[in-house]
């Protein structure tokens, strides 16, 4: 070329002598790290600026919620989900699954190609190609054999295109689709179609409540649409213009849901009925009711506050009090249906509750039958039960299993594990080697939601749109285009779909969606404004219900337990874990439970009197022995659950799904019998008394926190609504130091925290993890706290006045900023300092680890890399090229998310201007469905969070010690008055 | 001194070079097994290296732990060398005479082992250089306002001056060894190290004065060193160490240690080399005086800390102090009562102080209840700092006590070494204290 006949230096020469010197250098080095390669792009892909993040949007399908996701790329490949804020489910929130979604999709023990059974029983892998063949071959083998029903595809709550597509499909093979979701409250509509002739699941307005009734829905953590109801919840529960609405729940146990009530009320399990009946007995016979108590009066007449105390065990003094705030506190809501309280008169608890909620008029004004949860389709437990039977008979001759695992979900006294062996083949798509797909005799690996086009449709306003956010980790296909793919090759059916692609079948499918749309305007218009907005979002005129009244056939009768043990043993879900799917995911696993800070493994909640009688105490292991079997965990003791009832969570316990699931706890569905809610016939998890009994092992009890209150440091500060009403001394004066005050130019980051909307669930953790790169740990290191969370979550429960005799109080703590820090001076080599923008940087490279930071932060949010942890390939693809991964040896804490500052910065700075407030989020905050975290600039006045500094329930961790935090802490806010 | 009566000038030359015959078996038979555990000590610490920190004992937020109190443990040991050295120089105090040498020793070794758990405590110990102010061209400097650069100056200018000073007071000794070995190679040595002592009148008078301007150089420095030391934790905020009375209360609790090591060292070794002539039992009273002021003065400190958390009214200066007693490691902290309070009482007794048993034994316990204070001051008070949601507990690792371990092996290695190459008793100093000899010797020596 031409440079080579200029001389000087050529290009190959060059590349050899940066060889030489880069080798010298690893070898010089070599006490340390090898140096890393870095590989530039040689053709630069179209659309890819490097540094420059792609958004896409998309629907999670983590639960059958369906929030918006919009998910961050840099490079091609995924590293960041975050709430879409335009959905109108979630608004930008997230909780932690959603935020794990990412190591499902970068998961190690992912199905990375087709499996086929061979003759000794081994799976081995084979061709797209080969498995599609061999899965033409088994149907047409079924297609043979004739009779109807003899395939089944069981799939989860699929609603939209692909579920449109299985069920088409089911038809022209001759086989029957079966929609499957663990929970899939059943009760809810049949007690909607009794009292109001409507068989849906409605949507709640809980954001329009004054006064929230809870009958154990945990919607803070699993119920229907936690994300959706977590917002709701924060709008009605949050303080604002002098005044919040009230929240009493209705439990055997304070799960994370109770724990955020202002009262918690302990019932008998599966009483709830019972109770709900006496509360609007109370408000029809005081002549509180809208309606004049709405035909009711005659069912309500035998249910009186005595009695209905005897029944339940809430005090009269209670079930007064609260009729009469249900009725005065209008609009009011009460709500039930929770997983863990569906005992065997479920239907008929949420037939008392609609009632209660129709007699203080409720109905249609904070029940809104309009927008019906599409959840509302699955199939019936009976459905499931009978597939069992029918495979069991040797009835199914081709299963197919899709992104369900009831071997795991299912309790095991149903028996689908043995009738699942009668099944001669068994397909399963699922990305995972879960305990089901275990079983499989062909494995054809689905992509993740990340990976795939696909739509999903969670109530009647949401057409959420799935796209793929980058490439295929690994040979995986989308199971629409191997339906698709499959179907030419059958006899019969080649021309059935005329789509080469799932990706125009699915497009095709939304033409008809946009056919609906009155002025859809082109397709191709509504299609990329669907693909931008993650969906297609529209109104839903509400529905007006009148109550039928009639209750015949209805006795409200006890709850049936089998078992003789002493404890009604409650199986909860898991707002980590959901119904197990979540375990496989080590952000999730490393989480700390918001009532019980344990991570990595099961336990049971025992009351500190049980404990007593037992003589177990937090970490011995308890024996729990039902009829169905016996399982064995650490023993939590909580005050937050009666003394006659233990609860262990759902999702742990699995005997595969990978190495971070695996062997982990136990799985409470293993000692479940298979009892039924006696209306719908669904699955009843509240209906078994174990006994419980210790067992003499020990072993710690690994959590992330050792104390359980406060020890009198009011760290965590509430106030009462006497105190707001009469106005708080506010006091501002600037405290005397001996240095002039550090100032600032253009920019001061702060936050302010409202620990009033915080519920406690840890989205922000887990979003923090992925945006900065935080290692997790695992048990073992969990145990000897070297956790890594630059953000964490304490949780106190301090003795209270109100009827739990306790209240519980979260405090997210994580690196203060402070303006006067106690961590800068004494770092011997200004590895952290004050930067001109009032953050405390921390340069890693300059760090040589004396760790006096830390042990000089008064708030000890400072992490440090004992190891250098490694991430097994590929989760490591998930990393922020923005943030530096950290070796052993160093310090690291929370920055603010000092890279999301830069490139706001840098953004602002190519338009000729500073940063605007809420121009972008930390993590944190663009996590919490309630907004309890505010992020901006102190320095501009007007900013939210420089108004929030001034709040008149503002105050600042431990500022007697004249740290000078630019975190604010709103103060919780406490009901003290009727 | 009435007890050595018996000696002379010769017999001093004698005893004292006598000690630095070829290594017996005994000698070598402590020596291999020292040796031993330096290399297990190192091995410890390499393994730390390669591993992480994390192989240590540290749990969030204890993030110092027994590497530190090993710090200020050897650095408690040193000052009682220096203070027997040099301020007891100042003060004429006789008793010194015959163990000044063994304690300055010890001073210089026990620097030599504290000064490397600032470096093995790191998390990239490889780095340990940023810690001093040099030129380089990246223009990074370290930050004066730290007290672990303070550290760094005063355990490095105590090295530097205690080295010195042991030397410049051994030369006289090593002159007079010079003229009496034998062998070439030892000859060699001993000559290069004695500088060309001649003991003219002309080299005393400056050498004298030398001595004495050293000995005046030291002295502050057993104050500022021990000082600089507790404001490692002094000048942080936390509850436990934000104290002004550390300074003293260190220095007090480092001479108290000190002069317990130099029981411990020094009665195995007049036992081993029959020295009952030279280090008697009036130098024992003496230190053990010392041993029963420097004790109270502890104790008073303990109460102190005590008083002023209640007294402070913070629930997080009385929580820390109630948790010391009461707490998690309640056990640590009633040893270190027990040893460094009630066990020196029975010094009040005559009997006691001059009852070598006695004495060797409670040296002992306060060696062991110095360490314990160390240690209860970092660990405990990092245990429950002001946010209770952090609150955890340390528990100490195989590693880390390997190191410890190793640290005390590296300690008697040199002093092994020591007793074997040097003087181990000041022969010229001696001299000045025996009765001068008269022209009619009585008998020949």
């Amino acid at each position: 070329m031409s440079q080579d006949k200029k001389g000087g230096i050529k290009r190959r020469d060059f590349l050899k002598i940066i060889g030489v010197a880069g080798g010298t250098a690893a070898v010089a080095g070599a006490c340390s790290n090898p140096a890393e390669q870095i590989i530039p792009y040689v053709i630069p892909p179209e659309g890819i600026i490097p540094g420059v993040p792609n958004w896409y949007a998309s629907t999670c399908r983590e639960c059958p919620a369906g929030c918006g996701i919009i998910v961050k790329n840099r490079e091609g490949r995924a590293i960041k989900v975050e709430g879409n804020p335009k959905s109108p489910i979630n608004m930008g929130g997230s909780c932690a699954e959603g935020q794990a979604m990412l190591q499902g999709l970068y998961n190690p023990d992912r199905t990375r190609s087709p499996l086929v059974r061979n003759d000794l029983g081994r799976l081995e892998p084979r061709g797209w190609d080969d498995a599609q063949k061999i899965l033409t071959e088994k149907i047409e083998e079924a297609r043979k054999k004739g009779g109807s029903g003899r395939i089944v595809f069981l799939s989860d709550h699929n609603e939209g295109t692909l579920g449109n597509l299985i069920g088409d499909w089911m038809s022209a093979l001759g086989g029957k689709h079966l929609t499957y979701e663990a929970y899939s409250y059943e009760p809810l509509k049949e007690a909607n179609r009794i009292v109001f002739g409507i068989d849906k699941i409605p949507t709640y307005n809980i954001d329009k409540t004054k006064y929230l009734l809870s009958f154990g829905a945990d919607f803070i953590e699993t119920w229907l649409s936690p994300t959706l109801y977590t917002r709701q919840f924060s709008e009605m529960h949050g303080y604002k213009d002098k005044s919040m609405g009230k929240f009493v729940h209705v439990e055997p146990r304070a799960g994370l849901t109770g724990v955020n009530a202002d009262e918690w009320v302990s019932i008998k399990p599966g009483t709830e009925a019972v109770l709900a009946l006496g509360i609007a007995s109370v408000i029809v016979n005081e002549g509180m009711s809208v309606n004049g108590g709405g035909g009711f009066e005659g069912l309500l007449g035998a249910y009186t506050p005595e009695k209905v105390s005897s029944v339940t065990d809430v005090p009269v003094d209670t079930i007064k009090e609260i009729a009469k705030e249900f009725s005065s506190m209008q609009p009011s809501l009460a709500i039930g249906g929770g997983i863990a309280n569906t005992s065997t008169n479920a239907t008929e608890t949420l037939v008392a509750i609609n009632i209660l909620n129709y007699v203080a008029g409720n109905v249609g004004r904070t029940i809104d039958f309009g927008n019906s949860l599409t959840l509302s389709g699955v199939s019936t437990f009976k459905e499931i039960t009978s597939l069992v039977d029918s495979m069991s008979n040797g009835e199914v001759d081709l299963l197919f299993i899709y992104n369900v695992n009831p071997v795991f979900t299912l309790p095991k006294s149903l028996g689908f594990e043995d009738a699942l062996g009668k099944v001669p083949y068994v397909v399963s798509f699922s990305s995972f080697m879960d305990e089901t797909t275990e079983k499989a005799n062909l494995i054809l690996p689905d992509n993740t939601t990340l990976e795939s086009w696909g739509d999903f449709i969670p109530d009647g306003r949401v057409h959420g749109l799935i796209q793929p956010v980058m490439t295929p980790v690994f040979n995986t296909k989308s199971t629409g285009d191997v339906i698709l793919a499959v179907t030419a090759g059958l006899e019969g059916l080649k021309g059935r779909y005329t789509q080469v692609s799932y990706y125009d079948y699915l497009r095709d499918s939304w033409k008809q969606v946009w056919t609906g749309v009155p002025g859809g305007g082109d397709f191709e218009a509504f299609w990329n404004s669907a693909l931008e907005n993650g969906g297609f979002y529209s109104d839903v005129t509400p529905v007006q219900v009148s109550a039928s009244g009639n209750m015949s056939g209805i006795s409200f009768g006890e709850p049936e337990f089998t078992g003789d043990g002493d404890f009604y043993f409650m199986a909860y879900p898991s707002y980590k874990y959901y119904d197990g799917r979540g375990a496989n995911k080590p952000w999730l696993q490393e989480l700390p439970d918001a009532i019980t800070t344990g991570v990595w493994d099961s336990w049971v909640e025992i009351h500190p009197d049980t404990a007593k009688k037992l003589g177990v105490k937090l970490g011995d292991f308890v024996k729990l022995e039902s009829p169905y079997g016996t399982i064995e965990t650490q023993a939590y003791v909580y005050e937050g659950i009666r003394p006659d009832t233990v609860a262990v969570m759902i999702g742990q316990g699995h005997t595969s799904y990978g190495r971070y699931a695996k062997d982990r706890g136990v799985n409470p569905l293993s000692i479940l019998p298979v009892s039924t809610d006696k209306i719908t016939g669904s699955f009843a998890w509240l209906t078994t008394k174990v006994k419980a009994s210790g067992t003499g092992r020990h072993s710690q009890f690994v959590q992330t926190q050792y104390t359980t209150t406060q020890h009198d440091r009011d760290v965590a500060q509430v106030v009462t609504l006497t105190e707001l009403e009469h106005g708080l001394h506010h006091e501002e004066h600037e405290e005397p130091d001996f240095y002039p005050p550090v100032e600032y130019d253009r920019y001061h980051w702060g936050m302010s925290i409202d620990l009033q909307k915080c519920t406690g669930c840890g989205a922000c953790i887990t979003a923090c993890y992925a945006e900065n790169n935080i290692p997790f740990v695992g048990k073992e290191l969990v145990a000897k706290r070297r956790d890594m969370a630059w953000l964490r979550i304490d949780r106190f429960f301090e003795k209270s006045d109100n009827k739990a005799g306790f209240e519980t109080r979260f405090l997210p703590m994580l690196c203060q900023q402070c303006n006067n820090a106690p961590c800068e001076p004494v770092c011997p080599v200004f590895a952290t300092y004050h930067n001109p923008e009032g953050l405390n940087g921390m340069i890693y490279n300059r760090c040589v680890g004396t760790r006096y930071c830390s042990n000089n932060c008064t708030y000890s949010v400072r992490k440090f890399n004992w190891f250098t942890y490694k991430l097994p390939d590929p989760l490591n693809w998930q990393f922020n090229p923005d943030v530096t991964v950290r070796d052993k040896g160093v310090m690291e804490k929370c920055t603010f998310c000092v890279q999301r500052i830069i490139y706001a910065k840098d953004q602002a700075r190519d338009k000729g201007r500073d940063v605007l407030d809420g121009e972008f989020q930390v993590a944190c905050q663009q996590s919490c469905a309630s907004g309890a975290i505010e992020f901006g600039n102190l320095k501009d006045p007007e900013s939210r969070v420089a108004k929030l500094s001034h709040d008149e329930r503002g105050y600042r961790v431990l500022n007697q010690l004249n740290t000078k935090p630019n975190i604010t802490y709103l103060k919780k806010v406490k009901w003290d008055k009727a | 001194m009435s007890e050595q009566n018996s000696l002379t000038y010769a017999k001093v030359n004698e005893d004292v070079i006598r000690m630095l015959d070829k290594p017996t078996v005994k000698w070598l038979a402590l020596f291999l097994p020292v040796l031993g555990f330096v290399g297990f000590g190192l091995f410890c610490f390499l393994y730390q290296v390669y591993t992480g920190l994390g192989v240590a004992g540290y749990r969030h937020p204890v993030f110092w732990g027994v590497y530190i109190t090993d710090f200020v443990f050897w650095v408690g040991i040193a000052h009682s060398g220096t203070l027997i050295s040099a301020i007891l120089y100042l003060f004429r105090a006789s008793f010194r005479v015959s163990i000044y040498r063994i304690a300055e020793a010890m001073t210089v070794f026990a620097v030599l082992t504290a000064g490397l758990f600032p470096i093995i405590h790191l998390g990239r110990p490889w780095f340990f250089y940023w810690l001093f102010p040099y030129p380089n061209q990246r223009e990074l400097w370290v930050n004066f306002k730290s007290p672990l650069l303070w550290d760094v100056f005063a355990v490095s200018t105590y090295l530097t001056v205690s080295s010195v000073f042991f030397f410049v007071g051994m030369i006289p000794d090593i002159a007079a060894i010079r003229d009496k070995v034998k062998e070439v190679p030892r000859k060699i040595a001993y000559t290069i190290l004695s500088l060309g002592w001649k003991g003219s009148n002309w080299e005393w008078l400056h050498y004298s004065r030398a001595y004495l301007y050293f000995a005046a150089f030291a002295t502050p420095l057993v104050l500022s060193v021990h000082s600089v030391v507790s404001w490692d934790f002094a000048m942080a905020d936390l509850p436990g160490w934000h104290t002004t009375i550390f300074a003293p209360y260190f220095v007090a609790g480092a001479i108290f240690s000190g002069l317990g090591m130099v029981i411990t060292l020094t009665i195995p070794i007049r036992k081993i080399f029959a020295l009952e002539d030279y280090i008697t039992l009036d130098n024992y009273d003496g230190m053990a005086k010392m041993i029963i002021l420097t004790s109270l003065i502890v104790g008073y400190a303990y109460g102190t800390e005590f008083f002023m958390a209640w007294y402070s009214g913070s629930p997080a200066e009385w929580g820390q102090f109630y948790y010391r007693a009461t707490g998690d490691y309640a056990l640590f902290y009633w040893i270190m009562v027990v040893c460094n309070v009630l066990i020196p009482i029975p010094l009040w007794f005559k009997a006691v102080r001059r009852n070598i048993k006695a004495l060797f034994i409670i040296s002992i316990f306060i060696n062991i209840g110095m360490w314990f204070e160390r240690f209860n001051i970092i660990v405990i008070s990092l245990s429950q700092g002001f946010e209770p949601g952090a609150w955890g507990i340390y528990k100490v690792s195989w590693v880390e006590m390997g190191i410890t371990m190793g640290s005390f092996a590296w300690f008697f290695m040199f002093f092994l070494i020591f007793i074997k190459t040097l003087p181990a008793i000041s022969i010229s100093e001696l001299k000045e204290i025996l009765p001068v000899p008269k022209k009619e010797a009585k008998h020949h020596g």
